[in-house]
């Protein structure tokens, strides 16, 4: 019996056994064609989706490899179903093309004439087309580029974009590496991206997304705009553009909720895209304003509904997807694989954590014990108010406080959900708090005096949750959150990921209050983490409160 | 019938007439009196169509040759005739091929005589009424026509003139005649003679009766009947005369003959690799048929009104076992005809497992595939069927008892017994559906099979669903399943045969493990089966979320609590997990547990059907103490409370008894725990036989064969009926009996039995015993001169005939 690292289970998942000595060249070989789904220490789970078959053969990769390799690795005789279903899901992709024609401009081609008469006869397709040219082909809609590949990819025929792309309007971009280069995954992963034409870049937070955006905009050098998720990470975006390459403050501008300008490089929040006034989107026309030559949507998982129904009619620009997962809590990965493209790269992020590029992150979850007294009023409270009420109960801030004092010598940031609670917290570690009704300006500030080490101790509301950047942040309190979400939780974490300057490991603590939701949201909390590879441990208020 | 058929038989060997029925067994069921009988038996049309159900299509081809021409015919004509049809030249293959067909035919009684002449056996004729599609002989077809119109076809024909039948036959048989009448017809006329020489020659025409001659006739059909190259047959109906047609086949009977059955296509597999599939299969089956009975073990579905499964029961078993709907059919069914599963009561009844199946659980995988796997052979139950609506447009839902063909085991026979002879020893071969469908039309042309092509469909798709197959070529532990060709190579091997495919698969299925590996996750992964101990104890302390080849558990508060639930205690757990794990048991795992435990058992809950509640102890302390209240077992919970298991009505009424003045309350809080039993049918199921298909037993050949010879024996020589022996009946007892007449059967010797006949009185008779089987004796009965079947119980005794 071959005693391969991997196991394929009848569900379609493959689990990895890590610590096999052939466990890092089968992650390689299998990780075009399976999405990563949990990595805890021994064994990590891989899901092959029809998604993630489609992305290996936009990628180049053949049924034949696949069921190779999983022959290959495999401990078990692997199912022959199995091995079918992939070989004819993989057949499905590139049947039908989108291609350019002479005459016709945008034509659907097939190279099995059963199968375009099956789309054919869609009532959905229908309208999407032109004239029967021949047999094989029938012309599209130019305007229904997007709309297209969205429907033929639900009818699980996924159609190849050879359409190609217009240029845009030329702007001189380079890369200005003076002090610091482009690391070798940020640069394959450019490269990938530019050699596909369109698509996504799966990277960790932490691994320099922004970075791989300037060097994407080297390649092209021709207009861009940059989709972001709010005003603060517009900022950071600017300020990482104007030091890794040669554009001027000038030829970068800034469309936000404040300022409106439209500049060779436009940076704009998906917010503000996808403002409504009397419902009209208003600023549509920005995607027209110039001929861009290339689009970047930063935190693709996150790209609203709308900003996807614009970007169907944007085909013919080249699009790149910046990502950490490319799991979507609402599902429309089909959505992102169809109107931006498929994976283009996706870093072995174990390796970069290896490598020093991201900091291993412990995770240690403190349970805190109620009084008498606070778990009756608990067990009084109203059903809509229980979580408020152990969220943010008394104890919780006497172990915060024993906590942040552990740390004397390092940058904390302590994250929370209610206001109330955040200020009491600031009041008493003397802490400056954010929350939403800071300024930017003031935000900024304390942001960089923190940077600065001026500051060590920090207390956020979840608006610092997305997008900013606090490189020296090496421990992380958080006291409450909504905790439903478990991008939410990634993206805290992603806050104390960032490699330090010290080195050393960062410290992610939850604030748990013992027998109540909050520990029922704390066990989601546990089990994404874990699966996320991070080491977790549970320890008891007391032992802190004791160690004091 | 044919007395020369009849000493034919006769004089072949013992030897010979065993092959005989061991290749026709349905001429000895009921075993014929003497070889007249035999004889009859086996020219009766039904027992010539069994067989040639059988023939492959060369064979069948030799024997429609001989049939067409006229008998006797000798070794060498034939053979050229034969060879005239072949595709390709009358190589040895074709020789070698022909004299084994040959033999083969006489073995089997459809053809008698020696080389010089070779006959058709009587009925052979009459069952092949169009022998390769020709049509019937003139004398035949024209057998209806009136004299007047036979005279003026004759006359047409430039015979002589006469009306006789017999005289247009001859002129229809001569080449030249025939050339000639081809020679003047219109061309459309002679494509519609092409249209009907290779059969079928019957076509319809209207007004098929008209009575035209060769002067009066217009339309291409009409210069045809006018000139006897068509006889009608019927008002609308035409047909081809034989010597017509074989005049237009130039001579030959049949065309792209050939004397080997046509190459399987097919992938050549990796012997290895597809043994280790098809080895994993067999895992992941036995596997989904345990999950399937351990859900229905807690959670029965319903039995539908009309028997069988309702579709969303079926859908639930697919959704759970993640497989299709076809495959879950399959497991399903496959469990209900092993007996794993049944139905627990015939009105408003649920599918259950039954005792067998708590036994089947225990086995070892490999023994358990072996029962499932043996179970699907030799069931005639259809699952492939299921989800598809019947000629009456009802849905067959799964386990509905319609839901069989009697022909699908044979299929899956003869389709995996194709399968065990492709390919080499080290490349198995994985042929296409097409071939194997094409190889049974060849091996069976003659077969007539309701949705054969469907059921060979379903065997090749599911062999490889449970494991019998792997890649599409058989395997080694599926081959060992498949029956041996001949029936008299061995008599009973059937256990040995389920023996060594489970010792062949054995070696390929993942070893248990007695480890896990466990995450912070709150997962533990186990990379391959687990051993009884450790799968039953993770099985109740984690939750299943994947299976395959590993499977993966979950720990939950939920799952742990079940745990503590059962009884196992914390330290338990954790010592438990340590000893299994190989790796250390991660921080908040071990947390959980014992988080769990900690508030495990706080509170306690129990039933009571009435209390007690006083306010002063000391009186409670009083009814305690009273010996009276024995009988209410009562239970002191709290100083001021008392629990009592009686009702409320015999509390009080007993308190009041004992003198004090106790009021009724109204109840609340009452707790009912219920508890989830785990169902089973009342016994075994009653199981079918399923049907025979591997034919008979060598003993059994033998003994009706011994049979038949006595029995002719007698028939020849008009033995006179014996005379019972005077005296008093033999009595024995029933065991006695049993091995009298096992031993007389095995010596051939007579023996002299007491018989109480079917109006009860009490008979003296001397018997030469043949066999015994099924509670009956089949012998030949010396004193009524005939083989009768004697019902064992009613034999009253047996005894030594004295010399």
């Amino acid at each position: 019996m071959a005693d391969g690292p991997l196991i394929v289970q009848s569900d379609k998942t493959l689990l990895l056994e890590v610590d096999h000595e052939q466990a890092d060249e089968c992650r390689k070989t299998i990780a075009p064609f399976a999405e990563l789904e949990r990595a805890p220490e021994h064994v990590h789970t891989y899901r092959v989706t029809p998604l993630a078959l489609w992305n290996a053969r936009a990628a180049g990769h053949d049924a034949e490899q696949v069921i190779d390799a999983l022959i290959g690795y495999s401990r078990y005789p692997v199912p022959h179903a199995l091995l079918v279903d992939i070989a004819e899901t993989m057949a499905r992709y590139g049947r039908l093309r989108l291609e350019k024609h002479p005459v016709h401009g945008l034509v659907l081609t097939s190279t099995d004439r059963a199968v375009l008469e099956e789309v054919l006869r869609s009532k959905k397709i229908q309208p999407l087309l032109g004239e029967r040219l021949d047999g094989d082909a029938v012309a599209v809609h130019p305007s229904e580029r997007g709309n297209i590949k969205q429907l033929l990819l639900k009818l699980g025929w996924p159609a190849e974009d050879l359409a190609g792309y217009v240029d845009g309007e030329a702007h001189p971009i380079e890369l200005a590496e003076d002090g610091w280069e482009l690391r070798s995954y940020q640069r394959e992963a450019a490269e990938a991206f530019w050699h596909g034409g369109s698509g996504v870049v799966v990277l960790p937070c932490g691994a320099g997304k922004t970075i791989v955006g300037a060097a994407t905009m080297a390649h092209a050098r021709a207009t861009t705009l940059i989709l972001v998720t709010n005003t603060v990470s517009a900022h950071q975006w600017k300020q990482e553009l104007l030091r890794r390459t040669s554009l001027t403050e000038d030829e970068i501008g800034e469309y936000t909720g404040t300022k409106k300008e439209i500049r060779p490089v436009t940076i704009a929040t998906y917010q503000v895209m996808t403002t409504r006034r009397q419902g009209v989107y208003r600023h549509l026309e920005l995607f027209d304003a110039r001929d861009w030559g290339l689009i970047i949507y930063d935190e693709v998982h996150l790209l609203p509904a709308p900003i996807f129904r614009m970007t169907a009619d944007l085909q013919a620009r080249r699009r790149v997807g910046l990502t950490a997962t490319l799991v979507r809590e609402d599902g429309r990965e089909g959505d992102v694989f169809s109107l931006i493209g498929p994976k283009r790269y996706d870093a072995p992020w174990k390796e970069m954590e290896n490598q020093g590029w991201i900091a291993p992150a412990d995770c240690v979850e403190v349970r805190v014990t109620l009084s008498d007294e606070e778990r009756l009023a608990y067990a009084m409270a109203d059903s809509e108010e229980r979580y408020r009420f152990c969220a943010t109960t008394p104890s919780k801030t006497r172990v915060t406080e024993a906590l942040v004092r552990r740390h004397p010598d390092e940058q904390v940031l302590v994250i929370g959900q209610y206001i109330d609670q955040l200020d009491e917290l600031g009041e008493h570690l003397g802490a400056p708090v954010i929350k939403g009704e800071t300024k930017v300006k003031e935000r900024e500030r304390l942001f960089q005096a923190f940077r600065d080490k001026e500051i060590q101790v920090l207390v956020v509301s979840k608006v610092a949750n997305f997008s900013i950047d606090l490189p020296e942040a090496s421990v992380a309190v958080q006291v409450s959150g909504t905790f439903g979400s478990r991008q939410e939780e990634a993206q805290r974490l992603g806050r104390v990921l960032r490699p330090k300057s010290g080195g050393g490991g960062a410290r992610f603590y939850s604030v748990v209050s013992r027998d109540t939701v909050d520990q029922e949201f704390a066990a989601h909390r546990q089990r994404f983490l874990a699966e996320q590879g991070y080491a977790y441990q549970i320890i008891d208020a007391d032992d802190v409160l004791a160690g004091d | 019938m044919s007395t020369e058929f009849a000493e034919w038989l006769r004089g072949r060997s013992d030897e010979q007439l065993r092959e005989l029925v061991a290749l026709r067994p349905e001429l000895i069921t009921p075993v014929p009196a003497h070889v007249e009988g035999l004889a009859g038996r086996a020219s009766s049309p039904s027992a010539i169509g069994r067989v040639l159900d059988r023939l492959d299509r060369f064979t069948f081809a030799v024997l429609e040759t001989l049939a067409v021409l006229a008998s006797p015919v000798a070794y060498r004509p034939l053979r050229a005739q034969v060879a005239r049809g072949l595709r390709g030249p009358a190589d040895s293959v074709f020789e070698a091929r022909f004299r084994e067909t040959v033999d083969r035919l006489r073995s089997l009684a459809l053809v008698h005589g020696t080389d010089r002449a070779l006959v058709p056996a009587p009925g052979v004729r009459e069952v092949l009424d169009a022998p390769a599609g020709l049509g019937p002989p003139a004398v035949e077809v024209f057998r209806h026509y009136h004299r007047e119109r036979l005279a003026e076809l004759v006359e047409d024909l430039g015979g002589g003139g006469g009306g006789a039948k017999e005289e247009l036959a001859a002129l229809l048989a001569d080449r030249e005649t025939v050339a000639r009448l081809v020679e003047e017809v219109s061309p459309q006329a002679r494509s519609a003679l092409d249209e009907l020489t290779w059969g079928p020659a019957g076509g319809r025409v209207p007004n098929a009766r008209r009575e035209v001659r060769v002067d009066t006739a217009r339309s291409p059909i009409e210069q045809l009947l006018a000139r006897a190259l068509l006889a009608a047959t019927g008002e609308e109906s035409v047909v081809l005369p034989r010597e017509v047609g074989l005049f237009l086949r130039d001579g030959r009977i049949h065309r792209d003959l050939a004397p080997v059955p046509p190459p399987l296509d097919g992938t050549a597999r990796d012997r290895v690799l597809a043994d280790r599939t098809a080895a994993g299969q067999a895992f992941t089956f036995t596997r989904a048929v345990e999950e399937l009975c351990e859900r229905w073990s807690a959670d029965p579905p319903g039995v539908l009104r009309g028997g069988g499964l309702a579709v969303r029961d079926l859908k639930r078993a697919a959704t759970l076992l993640d497989v299709p709907e076809w495959v879950a059919a399959l497991v399903i069914e496959v469990a209900h005809a092993a007996g794993l599963v049944a139905a627990s009561g015939s009105v408003d009844g649920d599918w259950m497992p039954t005792p067998v199946y708590d036994a089947w659980k225990v086995r070892a995988t490999e023994e358990r595939w072996v029962t499932l796997a043996t179970t699907w052979l030799t069931m005639d139950r259809v699952p492939g069927m299921i989800g598809e609506r019947d000629e009456r447009d009802r849905l067959r839902s799964a386990l509905h008892p319609d839901l069989r063909r009697a022909a699908a085991p044979e299929i899956r026979a003869t389709t995996l017994g194709m399968l065990a002879v492709a390919g080499g020893p080290d490349a198995p071969l994985a042929p296409s559906l097409e071939a194997v469908r094409e190889r049974l039309a060849w091996e069976q042309p003659r077969r007539r099979i309701t949705d054969r092509d469907r059921l060979v469909e379903f065997a090749l798709r599911e062999a490889e669903q449970i494991g019998v197959t792997g890649l599409g070529a058989l395997s080694g532990h599926g081959r060992a399943l498949l029956p041996s060709a001949s029936p008299l190579a061995s008599g009973s091997e059937g256990g040995s045969r389920t023996a060594s495919a489970a010792e062949l698969l054995a070696p390929l299925l993942p070893e248990p493990l007695d480890h896990v590996l466990l995450q912070a996750d709150l997962t533990a992964v186990a990379p391959g089966p687990l051993t009884g101990e450790l799968g039953r104890w993770l099985a109740l302390a984690a939750d299943v979320e994947s299976t395959g080849g590993a499977t993966v558990y979950r720990f939950c508060e939920s799952s742990i609590r079940r745990a503590l639930d059962a009884g196992q205690g914390a330290d338990e757990m954790l010592a438990m997990l340590e000893r299994h794990s190989t790796t250390p048991v991660p921080q908040p795992l071990g947390y959980l547990v014992t988080d769990v435990a900690r508030r495990h058992g706080r509170m306690r809950i129990g039933t009571a059907s009435a209390y007690v509640r006083c306010d002063d102890p000391t009186v409670l302390d009083e009814v305690m103490a009273d010996r009276r209240a024995i009988p209410l077992r009562l239970r002191r919970l709290a100083p001021t409370v008392i629990a009592s298991k009686t009702s409320r009505a015999t509390l009080v009424d007993s308190l009041r008894a004992m003198g004090y003045a106790p009021v009724a309350e109204s109840l609340d809080g009452d707790v009912i725990v219920t508890q989830l039993d785990v169902r089973r049918t009342e016994g075994p199921p009653q199981l079918r036989a399923p049907a025979a298909f591997t034919g008979l037993d060598a003993e059994v050949i033998t003994a009706a064969v011994r049979a038949v010879r006595a029995g002719d024996a007698a028939h020849r020589s008009r033995r006179r009926p014996v005379d019972a022996p005077e005296g008093q009946v033999p009595r024995s007892p029933a065991t006695a009996t049993i091995g009298a007449l096992r031993e007389a059967i095995r010596q051939g010797s007579q023996v002299w039995i007491g018989y109480l006949d079917s109006q009860g009185n009490a008979t003296s008779r001397i018997l030469e015993p043949a066999r015994m089987e099924g509670g009956y004796l089949t012998a030949y009965d010396e004193t009524r001169a005939a083989v009768h079947r004697f019902a064992l119980h009613r034999i009253t005794g047996v005894a030594e005939i004295q010399a």
